[in-house]
């Protein structure tokens, strides 16, 4: 039963790190840059969601607060940082990335102390419930039925609807995509928009399942995103999906054997640096880097 | 008499096209050699093969009796080749003078050590402005490569071909975007540098200028050489007409 | 001069051979290098180790160069395989490696670190003279890359690789060199960073420090070594001179990173500079 507790939180973390990382790996295919601050809308998206939280009593609204604003954050992003350096080398925007990155996260050690925010009323993460002798808290619950529902609607969204079919265009064939119309600038404002909403949930649940949201806390997903995305495939919104999965899997299991040598953080750069070696372009190739 | 290039059987696919099929063929020193062919025929693939941007799937490139089949585009030009591309690629933050002094000095550069050890660049940078004179940049030396207009950077890549003091230099599509003035000097540069005995390969696509001053023409079409000698004759050869003229109305099946 | 003072200047001069020596891989030669305090940490866990092993104070600091160099090297080869950005994103994983796997040690001290160095023998001023002589030292090093054809060559290989094979220059051979002269620099003042505080934790080199020396050669001007020397001194000065900027170091560095990139990607006599060549549209 342990083994099926580990693959329970396996799949939640990994289901966690999807909804964060599909945000990146979508503006790298769009645009390719490494939208570094990414990880700032993250966890922007879960100081949010705790802070309103705690303020209204709902942890709904603090959802629904998060989902609202950081949007917004990711757009300005893109036009106040990335758009004006659009023609430069690619480590140019990215290097302001890494400034804004952290930038944001003193700014939230500044604004809300170094050891974080905890939600005040949050019983989430100890109801657990027994679905056919596997032990679920509420908060898992959540991040798999918000998995399924995002990404689900993601795919609908891009196969059904004129303007999720057009993203997708731009997204794998931007110039064919341009020569039927579809506006480019429009679609990268959605882009950075639906990724941004999608990190703050990710925040927002991260902060629930374990109570604390901290100034870290974008750090520490923002290298792993970095190693997804590679993993997966640079611009593949499935490959993504895959690749996260299989890392929160890894880190459930996989800290049992190497915790003692190096710690946790330092294991997703490992990975990290050992695909970019063996395969520079990703994993699925979806796009060559 | 050691052929300055020889290529011998190169081929090389991509996906499922072979863009180049099979190709042969060698280039006598001092010769002028223009390469030509339809769209697509493998032309810009080919020059790359042999430049060394591009690794065949088989066949070997000998320069001046050497393979070179596994080096590098650096250690080829080390060796005596120089190449213009067809999109032009100055160090565009350097000033002109400095992209053909770099170029002068490449006995300097040729590895890190030896590079750090040098530091006087007086006779690089004097080659280098009697380099660009002869190919009327004379007086741009100070400007920044990215402020030319194309024609002038076009002879900037000429210049700087001309510094590596090279035995060959292979010019893929130098005339292209230039207008009938700009074009026809270009061509006298070139054969002014092939008068001086530097073999000289030219891919192109202009084909009037092409026929006026090389000495031996190769027809490249879908991967393979079609027609290989004296210009008139091959431009008069029924199977290279076929080649251009198919190729428009769509009429060629690629295999 | 008091201690503070003495103290002060240290760091001045170690944050100058740092920077000057950051300037040299990712300015001279354009490969962004986010991790270069994992470079000045193994050399100051060198230069520790075998001066604990051996009392030998000339022989740590060469041990402390080679190390610095030695990583540097292994990291240069990374960047023969990825492209820029990804490039500066392993350096990035090899500074969080570093302090990673120092942390994780006992032998290296784990999370308390190694003290109780033994001293260099020089005392406190003259561990000071020998700091600001190596700074000098690489300044005109730098100086003097700069001028010659190797820097000819960097260069060149900064701004474009492939133009750069057309001219005969290896590039990864270039890049090899510029990671391994700047990161035996790097490991050159950790192993003179061991002997000022006797006392190295892994905290002294970590990501934090890697963005506080980028924003120094950001703003000094990648390619400009005096203007690098500038910038490190006032940076490492403004700490100091407004007390409560200390708090907010990572707000400050990270903030003049994201405004001198968005500024000035054009202008700044430097880096933006040498980084802002519009390349030729990739298919």
């Amino acid at each position: 039963m342990y083994y099926i507790d580990l693959a329970v939180a396996g799949l939640s973390f990994g289901c966690m790190y999807a909804m964060m990382a599909v945000g990146l790996t979508l503006v790298y295919g769009l645009l390719r840059i490494l939208h570094v601050a990414h990880a700032a809308v993250f966890a922007l998206g879960a100081y949010l969601t705790v802070i309103v939280a705690n303020a209204t009593g709902s942890v709904l609204l603090g959802f629904v607060a998060a989902m609202a604003v950081t949007p917004l954050f990711g757009m300005a992003v893109y036009r106040l940082l990335y758009q004006p350096l659009l023609g430069y080398r690619p480590d140019v925007p990215m290097i302001a990335s890494v400034g804004l990155l952290v930038l944001m996260q003193d700014a939230f050690r500044i604004a809300f102390g170094e050891q974080g925010v905890t939600f005040t009323h949050n019983p989430y993460a100890f109801k657990i419930f027994d679905l056919a002798g596997v032990r679920l808290n509420a908060v898992q619950i959540a991040i798999f039925v918000a998995a399924v529902v995002i990404f689900a609607g993601l795919h609908l969204f891009t196969t059904r609807t004129r303007i999720g079919i057009g993203w997708r265009a731009t997204v794998s064939r931007p110039r064919i995509a341009a020569s039927f119309g579809i506006d480019a600038v429009k679609v990268r404002y959605l882009n950075f928009a639906i990724g941004s909403a999608l990190a703050a949930v990710a925040g927002g649940l991260i902060g629930l399942l374990n109570n604390l949201v901290d100034p870290v806390i974008g750090y520490v997903v923002s290298y792993k995103a970095l190693a997804i995305i590679v993993l997966g495939g640079l611009g593949s919104v499935r490959g993504t999906l895959i690749a996260s999965l299989v890392l929160g899997m890894v880190e459930s299991y996989g800290t049992i054997f190497i915790g003692s040598w190096l710690n946790r953080d330092a294991i997703a750069f490992l990975a990290l640096i050992a695909l970019l070696m063996i395969r520079p372009q990703g994993f699925t190739g979806a796009r060559a880097a | 008499m050691i052929a300055a290039l020889q290529l011998e059987d190169l081929a090389v696919r991509f996906g499922g096209v072979h863009a180049v099929d099979g190709v042969s063929l060698t280039v006598v020193p001092g010769d002028f050699v223009g390469l030509i062919g339809p769209n697509g025929a493998g032309k810009t693939t080919l020059i790359r093969i042999v430049a060394g941007a591009i690794k065949p799937d088989r066949g070997r490139v000998v320069l001046a009796g050497t393979d070179v089949t596994g080096q590098s585009t650096a250690s080829r030009v080390r060796r005596g080749l120089a190449l213009t591309h067809q999109m032009v690629r100055p160090f565009r933050d350097m000033t002109v003078l400095d992209n053909v002094a770099l170029a002068a000095g490449h006995g300097r550069t040729a590895n890190p050590l030896l590079a750090a050890l040098n530091i006087e660049r007086r006779r690089e940078e004097e080659r280098a402005a009697g380099i660009l004179a002869r190919v009327g940049l004379a007086g741009a030396e100070g400007k920044l490569a990215d402020s030319l207009p194309l024609g002038q950077m076009k002879r900037l890549e000429v210049a700087r071909a001309l510094a590596l003091d090279p035995q060959i230099i292979l010019f893929d599509e130098p005339l292209a975007g230039l207008n009938q003035t700009e074009a026809a000097r270009q061509v006298e540069t070139i054969a002014a540098v092939n008068a001086q005995g530097i073999t000289v390969v030219l891919v192109e696509h202009n084909l009037e200028e092409v026929m006026r001053s090389c000495r031996r023409l190769i027809v490249l079409n879908d991967g393979r050489v079609i027609a290989d000698g004296e210009p008139q004759a091959v431009m008069a050869d029924a199977a290279v007409r076929e080649a251009y003229v198919g190729d428009g109305s769509g009429g060629h099946a690629r295999h | 001069m008091s201690a503070y003072d003495i103290s002060l200047i240290s760091v001045i001069g170690l944050n100058v051979i740092l920077a000057v020596s950051l300037n040299m891989i990712s300015g001279f030669c354009g490969q962004i290098s986010l991790g270069h305090g994992a470079f000045y940490g193994a050399g100051a866990y060198a230069a520790a180790l075998a001066m604990i092993a051996t009392a030998s104070f000339p022989l740590a600091l060469v041990c402390g160069t080679a190390a610095g160099a030695i990583l540097g090297i292994v990291v240069g080869f990374a960047s023969l395989r990825v492209r820029s950005d990804f490039l500066a994103i392993t350096t990035i994983g090899v500074n969080f490696l570093f302090t990673g796997f120092v942390r994780k040690q006992a032998w290296l001290g784990g999370e308390m670190g190694i003290s109780g160095i033994p001293a260099s023998g020089l005392g406190r001023t003259g561990n000071l003279v020998l700091i600001l002589a190596f700074a000098a030292a690489t300044v005109a090093l730098s100086l003097y890359v700069g001028r010659s054809w190797m820097g000819f060559a960097f260069r060149a290989v900064s701004q474009d690789e492939d133009a750069a094979a057309t001219v005969g220059i290896n590039a990864g051979a270039y890049k090899l060199a510029a990671f391994g002269i700047g990161t035996a620099l790097a490991g050159l003042a950790g192993g003179l960073y061991a002997f000022f505080t006797q006392f190295i934790t892994a905290d002294a080199f970590d990501f934090i420090l890697s963005v506080m020396l980028m924003a120094m050669v950001v703003i000094g001007g990648i390619g400009s070594t005096f203007g690098v020397v500038v910038a490190a001194v006032g940076l490492t000065l403004l700490p100091e001179a407004i007390r409560f900027v200390n708090d907010y170091r990572l707000l400050l560095f990270g903030g003049l990173l994201v405004l001198v990139i968005r500024l000035a990607p054009g202008g700044l006599a430097g880096l933006t500079r040498k980084l802002a060549v519009l390349r030729p549209a990739k298919p």
